[in-house]
């Protein structure tokens, strides 16, 4: 049963994702939150709400940028949208869990990763500024 | 209880049903067993069903519950689970260590349902392992209520079941049981009516029940008929026996082995005096009375009497000398102590040989003994001497003087007479039991018993020719005058047989002839 949806998600994907929207994402972090690498399963733990600290002791501060979102879940967890909206909706009411941040503008999330050391965030490769450092790198292609 | 116990007894419905409800009731808590035990296991399996149902539905939040350690979200999931019944105790344990622990933990130990749970984000990674425990209460409480419910579903059975088998069996057998046996019992058997077979069951076995009784009935009616013949048939042959025992002259009786009479027919009472009407059935009259003998002899009588063997036969002499009464009887056993005996009365026939007898001991002229009657005395007084010598008899012979000049006289008529005086003369002369004879003509013999004294005999002599002497009246004008010649001799003295006692009675009475006639002479008195 849960197959049956993921199989259709791939072959919509696959068919019909342009190759514009299939550039490169990436994760970054501002060199103070002391990290240069993070592995797939450290990203999910922190921007599921697992995890509250990155691996460096800082406290971690996960923001979703708006229009990349789906994108990056689709290629973190393999689930969309509406699936993580409910996943948070769940968690709301216990208080001991709360979403990433959410940003529409890449230039507010890059501010917030000034501002905050253990914020991260994630964005195309082709515009990663140059005093961000990428934690981890997608491939390409939607894994699996 | 006891009229339960009764009823029961006498009730083959209620038995029978009783016996199919004992039957049935077994096989029912057998089946009822069976079932609890199936249910019981279907139960466990549905439950177990159930429970892994409950799990798919809240996987997801168990999932991200353990995914975020978060303690809350688990109670949320444990507390919803336990609101569902079947769930006894919820157990969250994640990596070694219990997140959570919820239910009653005493609940029962039925097997708890375990399963893994992967995050939910990536596959294969085991968060942790949640286990389910099933109500085990609630597994009995529905058991329970499915067993009740078979229960009473087998109850209703049982009691219709009981029901049905007691209507048929009243319907089919005990009704149609109990009304031939009413009927059976109205019945009126000697006139050979019949049962009728109940309708609806002419071919089965109470059919054939009462054809059987039927058939029975034909049987008894006609050996019933046979009987009363044969009882009509004896009636008539015990009258006609009875007709003859009532009417015949011979007197028939029965007595025991101790005389006494135990029936006897009118002719038996009339022959010996008693009423007719005597009731003999006590057994209180004795034949030896009836018969004036000793009861030894009566006995004697019974004991001689053997089957197969002729009658005992006896006579006795019934009354005094002048009434006497002879009865012949003859006695048979014909049964052990049972002995039957027919009587007559031959007193005529008694009387009639006596008569004979008598005359021809008898001289018609006189009524005096004959010459046979003294042959005969004489012969019993030899043996009447053996037995008492001591009697010593006394024969005196004589005959008459000048009978034969009276005959001759008066005629043969007048000369009978004369014998007829003298014979009474004689008679008168000597006692009852001494005997006298005309030998024939004018010679007379008187035998007296001894023992005589000389002086008496010599006075009866002298009498004698005293009266002899006497002239004998004829008739109105003419009488005769006769003497006599008498001789003497004794027995035992003078002689020792009837032959030589005659011889010498008739020597004396020659020497007396000699001696001039009219006297007497004693045969000792010249021999010595």
């Amino acid at each position: 049963m849960k197959k049956y949806p993921l199989l259709l998600a791939l072959l919509i994907l696959s068919l019909s994702v342009p190759a514009s929207l299939r550039a490169e994402l990436v994760v970054i972090v501002h060199p103070s939150a002391e990290t240069d690498q993070l592995s797939r399963s450290d990203l999910i733990n922190i921007f599921m709400g697992r995890y509250r600290k990155l691996p460096s002791g800082v406290a971690a501060l996960p923001v979703d940028l708006g229009p990349l979102r789906e994108r990056f879940y689709r290629q973190l967890v393999n689930k969309d949208l509406a699936e993580i909206n409910s996943y948070w909706a769940r968690l709301v009411f216990s208080g001991q869990a709360s979403p990433p941040l959410q940003l529409a503008e890449e230039k507010e999330m890059l501010a917030y990763l000034r501002r905050n050391p253990g914020a991260i965030g994630f964005i195309d490769r082709a515009n990663v500024p140059e005093d961000m450092v990428v934690v981890l790198a997608f491939p390409d292609r939607t894994p699996q | 209880m006891k009229s339960f116990a009764r009823l029961f007894r006498t009730r083959l419905a209620l038995r029978s049903a009783a016996l199919t409800l004992v039957a049935v009731g077994l096989l029912g808590a057998l089946s009822l067993i069976g079932a609890m035990m199936i249910s019981e296991r279907r139960e466990r399996n549905e439950q177990h069903q159930r429970l892994e149902e409950l799990l798919d539905t809240v996987e997801r939040t168990v999932q991200i519950a353990c995914f975020l350690d978060n303690r809350d979200l688990a109670a949320e999931v444990a507390s919803g689970l336990l609101s569902n019944g079947i769930v006894g105790r919820v157990r969250i344990v994640q990596a070694g260590s219990v997140l959570l622990e919820m239910g009653d933990s005493s609940r029962g130990s039925a097997a708890a349902l375990e399963r893994s749970v992967v995050s939910p984000f990536v596959a294969n990674d085991e968060v942790c392992r949640i286990y389910l425990t099933p109500n085990a209460e609630q597994i009995r409480q529905s058991v329970f209520e499915a067993s009740l419910f078979t229960a009473i579903l087998l109850t209703l059975q049982l009691i219709g079941i009981g029901t049905a088998v007691v209507w048929v069996i009243v319907r089919l057998v005990t009704r149609p049981i109990r009304d031939v046996s009413r009927r059976l019992r109205e019945l009126d058997g000697e006139s050979g009516e019949k049962l009728l077979v109940p309708p609806g069951n002419e071919q089965d076995e109470l059919g054939r029940l009462v054809m059987s009784v039927n058939a029975m009935i034909d049987r008894l009616v006609s050996s019933l008929r046979g009987e009363r013949e044969l009882r009509v048939r004896r009636e008539v042959e015990e009258r006609r026996f009875r007709t003859i025992f009532d009417n015949v002259e011979t007197g028939i009786f029965e007595v025991d082995g101790s005389g006494r009479l135990l029936s006897a027919n009118p002719a038996f009472k009339g022959m010996f005096g008693l009423p007719t009407a005597t009731d003999l059935s006590p057994g209180m009259v004795r034949l030896c009375d009836l018969c004036e003998l000793s009861p030894a002899e009566i006995g004697g009588l019974l004991a001689g009497c053997e089957a197969d063997r002729p009658a005992q036969q006896l006579e006795v002499r019934l009354g005094s000398a002048g009434h006497s009464r002879w009865i012949a009887m003859l006695v048979n056993v014909y049964e052990p102590d049972r002995y039957q005996g027919v009587a007559n009365d031959v007193t005529e026939r008694h009387l009639a040989t006596q008569a004979a007898e008598q005359m021809a001991l008898t001289d018609p002229l006189t009524g005096l003994g004959n010459r046979r009657g003294l042959t005969r005395r004489l012969e019993q007084a030899v043996l009447g001497l053996e037995a008492n010598p001591a009697q010593r008899p006394v024969l005196i012979m004589l005959d008459l003087d000048r009978f034969k000049q009276a005959n001759d006289t008066f005629g043969h008529a007048m000369g009978d007479r004369i014998l007829q005086h003298v014979a009474r003369l004689w008679t008168e002369l000597v006692r009852d039991d001494d005997f006298v004879a005309r030998l024939g003509g004018d010679e007379f013999v008187v035998l007296l018993n001894g023992p005589v004294r000389r002086e008496s005999l010599e006075r009866i002599l002298s009498r004698f020719l005293e009266l002899v002497n006497m002239p004998i009246p004829l008739d109105a004008e003419r009488s005769a005058r006769v003497g006599a010649s008498l001789g003497i001799a004794t027995l035992g003295e003078d002689a020792h047989t009837p032959e030589t006692l005659l011889g010498h009675a008739d020597e004396a009475m020659y020497r007396a002839k000699r001696a001039g006639r009219n006297c007497y002479r004693f045969y000792a008195d010249e021999a010595g």
